[in-house]
């Protein structure tokens, strides 16, 4: 079940919602542990029974290291192997490497923990606070199961610190007024997935099962800038609707995406791209390591190193490395330049290009694929169009320019300069049926297979 | 302002969802369009398995989207939306101005395994045999589909599979007459078959090859029985852009009549039959008024005096081909494998026949399923 579901979207999330303001008094936080364990179990009755042993273990780990903290190498012992599974977990589901495992322990055909790759970031996360002593071993199952499977941020995040997330707990406002911002986000995330990255997604796998050999480069500059814009658009929609659910509960999480495509460095785009797993990595890799090193270079290095197994994370081969090497060196190479003066379009240009040039290898199955595929984007082919790249053109411009305006902040700063003006107070009117209008455009889309399930990676 | 706009939305957006969400419940469903049917292999049991592997989410997620109220108005309107503003490609199929067609016949998988079965089959019948490999719309018309969909051509699947096939089955060419003739009524518009018509332009040719010599068109009375079939492209998009299709009835008022039809099931219970019944352009599928029912075996015997006797193996691109055979054997056996759940041998013999004849669309031919039940 994911967000972009007829199941979800008219079953479990007005249902779910009902169920905890029915609740909400007795047992605030019971509640949403339960409604988050029935949206596991109705994904698979396995994906459940593994994300309370995921939860146990962890919360376990977090408590005896807390308790053993006299003993450094019990605590370490302990530290080490709570990390080590919760890495080889990831490493279980989402590497073909240790199918004969899979076996052992019944992993039924094509399972796969969605969403593993943000909760195991959350749990290391927690695992080193408490190690280093930042934060105290939570005590209470219940808050640490909602930190681990809180259905909000179950598929998509964001990844937040243990400290965050309790005090959202504690600080929670719901009511009517915050289901109401809750369906708008939710809406727009739900908007992103479906309208946008769905079509784009078509024009992507169009041109992706075009025999290489026979691409025109525009052909291919076509496919990558819609992989590039459905991929914002799916990993920022997913958010946006988890998001938006916790906005029903009372839960206000920070944004992952902040207009990232179109910033004017590159040095901004790596500030608004997955705002939370950027900073993961900084937090406990990046900085650790640095603060070892004076010298520049080697820092330097680590930050594009960082940015590597950034990239592997997202797709967990050589590929997603060379992406965040690419985007991390792209950074390294401006900031040596940052004195220079440069106009605001040349840097949403050179930005752009660098990120499209980088998700050409996010988008290969493998290495010689994406060189292949760079080569022709820059005409190795000796064709620069043909007649289906103007049928691509002719096909999806609606969508295209849709999305390219959606991917930029020009709505947003229309909103906020308008101040109080009439234009702010007329979009705020007609909100509701705006929300509504977008609530049934979605619908329309996912009416035939009843849910919207391509999220181009398998986080 | 802004907290009332919320609470507007709050309150509109909760009674939106839970107003679907009961009418999805206790909503009743009567339509039943082909998709629904193909949509129930999704459904399984509730039980401990799927439970635990998560099928059952599936057959929850499949039961909501049956059931969700007014679904066929959201999809027509999905297939509207996306040909205004997309590339018209919905569910899997072309939506053109003129008609439907089926957008992803380069991801069929390979045939050769169907060949492999075929050729087993064939070494066990003394008689001769005979294939058709029939295009459907998107092979004879694939001019108006983007090139990119294209990768694999289904005149190229056709040739693959009959070089597997070997010389032994005598292939019939019905790819290129077809292609010929394609200014004409020959497929519908709604749906991957052709239409009796384009039966007719094959029947020719493979009555020739049969030994016999063709009924001219200008022999035949023909009836429009319905002009309003909607096909598999049709229930996949709603789409009613283009115009439903007609369903033509052949008759050679002189000619040879069907004297008796018995079908016989899984069992060898034998029931009386018909083809060509008018009754059943009232059902689900108005296609069915060629052959109909789910049988795996009909036996036809006709006013015929030659003693001559076809075996014919055929998917649903059999079903409008069989009136032009009425006319040249006294007796032909039908043979459907996507019915068929016993051993071939229990239903028939083929060596009663000097003459065997398959017909098959190439979808059919690449579901090697249909093939592995003739050598059970």
């Amino acid at each position: 079940m994911v967000y972009s579901s007829l199941l979800f979207i008219y079953g479990f999330f007005p249902l779910s919602i009902m169920i905890y303001y029915i609740f909400r008094r007795k047992f605030p936080n019971g509640v949403l542990l339960i409604l988050s364990m029935i949206f596991c179990g109705i994904i698979s009755v396995y994906f459940l029974m593994f994300m309370i042993l995921y939860t146990a273990v962890n919360f376990a780990a977090c408590n005896f290291i807390e308790k053993k903290r006299s003993s450094k190498s019990v605590s370490g012992i302990i530290f080490y192997s709570a990390v080590i599974f919760d890495i080889a977990a990831i490493f279980t589901f989402r590497t073909d490497f240790f199918s004969g495992f899979k076996e052992l322990i019944y992993v039924p055909d094509g399972f796969f923990p969605i969403g593993i790759s943000f909760f195991t970031l959350s749990a290391v996360g927690t695992l080193i606070d408490v190690y280093f002593g930042r934060l105290k071993a939570e005590k209470n199952i219940v808050k640490f199961g909602l930190y681990i499977m809180f259905f909000p941020r179950l598929l998509m995040g964001p990844v937040l610190r243990y400290s965050s997330f309790i005090k959202m707990l504690k600080n929670r406002r719901d009511g009517l007024n915050e289901i109401g911002i809750g369906f708008t986000v939710f809406v727009k995330g739900l908007a992103k997935k479906v309208i946008a990255a769905d079509s784009l997604y078509m024009l992507y796998s169009a041109v992706h099962g075009i025999d290489i050999e026979n691409m025109t480069a525009l052909t291919a500059w076509i496919g990558i800038t819609a992989y590039l814009l459905c991929l914002y658009f799916t990993l920022s929609g997913f958010s946006d609707m988890g998001i938006g659910i916790g906005y029903c509960f009372g839960f206000r999480f920070p944004q992952s995406f902040n207009y990232p495509l179109f910033s004017t460095k590159i040095r901004y785009f790596t500030t608004r791209w997955h705002i939370q797993i950027i900073q993961w990595f900084r937090r406990y890799i990046t900085k650790p390591l640095s603060s070892r090193f004076n010298n520049k270079i080697i820092k330097k290095l680590i930050f594009i190193a960082v940015w590597g197994l950034f990239g592997f994370w997202y797709t967990f081969s050589i590929n997603g490395v060379v992406w965040g090497a690419i985007i991390g060196s792209a950074v390294t190479i401006e900031n040596h330049f940052s004195n220079e003066k440069i106009l605001n379009i040349t840097g949403i240009i050179y930005t752009f290009l660098a990120v499209v040039i980088a998700s050409v290898f996010l988008s290969g199955s493998d290495l010689s694929y994406s060189l292949k595929y760079l080569l022709v984007m820059l005409g190795g082919n000796r064709a620069f169009a043909d007649s289906l790249s103007f049928y691509f053109i002719k096909s999806y411009i609606v969508i295209l320019l849709i999305s390219v305006y959606a991917a930029t902040s020009l709505f947003r700063n229309l909103m906020i300069r308008s101040g109080r003006t009439w234009i702010r107070n007329a979009v705020v009117i007609v909100s509701p049926a705006i929300v509504m209008a977008f609530m049934i455009i979605c619908t329309i889309m996912i009416s035939y297979s009843g849910s919207s399930e391509m999220i181009l990676l398998r986080l | 302002m802004k907290n009332t706009a919320s609470k507007v939305t709050a309150i509109v957006m909760l009674a939106f969802v839970s107003f679907f969400l009961v009418f999805t419940i206790i909503g009743h469903k009567t339509n039943s369009s082909s998709y629904e049917q193909d949509s129930s292999e999704h459904i399984t049991e509730l039980s401990f398995e799927t439970l635990i592997d998560g099928r059952f989410s599936d057959t929850l997620n499949t039961l909501i989207t049956r059931n969700f109220p007014a679904r066929n108005s959201w999809i027509a309107a999905n297939s509207a939306f996306q040909a205004q503003f997309n590339e018209s490609i919905v569910n899997g199929v072309y939506v053109d101005e003129k008609m439907l067609l089926n957008a992803e016949i380069s991801l069929r998988p390979s045939s050769e395994k169907s060949a492999q079965e075929i050729k087993k089959f064939r070494s066990l019948y003394s008689g001769a045999m005979y294939f058709v490999a029939v295009p459907t719309s998107s092979g004879v018309y694939e001019e108006y589909l983007p090139k990119y969909l294209l990768s694999n051509p289904e005149s190229r699947q056709i040739n693959t599979f009959y070089n597997s096939l070997g010389a032994d089955i005598r292939q019939i060419d019905a790819y290129n007459i077809l292609k010929m003739l394609n200014e004409n009524y020959i497929y519908y518009r709604n749906d991957t078959k052709w239409t009796s018509y384009g039966a007719y332009c094959v029947y020719r040719t493979v009555i020739q090859k049969l030994g016999f010599i063709p009924i001219a068109y200008d022999k035949y009375t023909i009836e429009h029985v319905t002009n309003e079939f909607r096909g598999t492209l049709y229930s996949k998009t709603l789409y009613s852009g283009v115009k439903p299709d007609m369903i033509d009835s052949y008759k050679f008022s002189s000619g040879a009549e069907i004297a008796e039809c018995i079908g016989f099931d899984n069992n060898g219970q034998a029931q009386k039959q018909t083809i060509c019944d008018k009754k059943r352009l009232d059902s689900g599928n108005k296609y069915d008024f060629y052959a109909g029912g789910e049988l795996p075996l009909l036996k036809i015997s006709t006013s015929v005096n030659n003693e001559r006797k076809i075996l014919v193996i055929k998917d649903s691109f059999g079903d409008c081909f069989l009136p032009f055979l009425v006319q040249h054997y006294s007796e032909i056996a039908v043979v459907s494998p996507e019915n068929l759940e016993c051993s071939l041998s229990e239903l028939i013999n083929t060596e009663d026949y000097e003459q065997m004849l398959f017909i098959f669309g190439i979808d059919s031919i690449s579901d090697s399923s249909n093939f592995e039940k003739l050598n059970l």
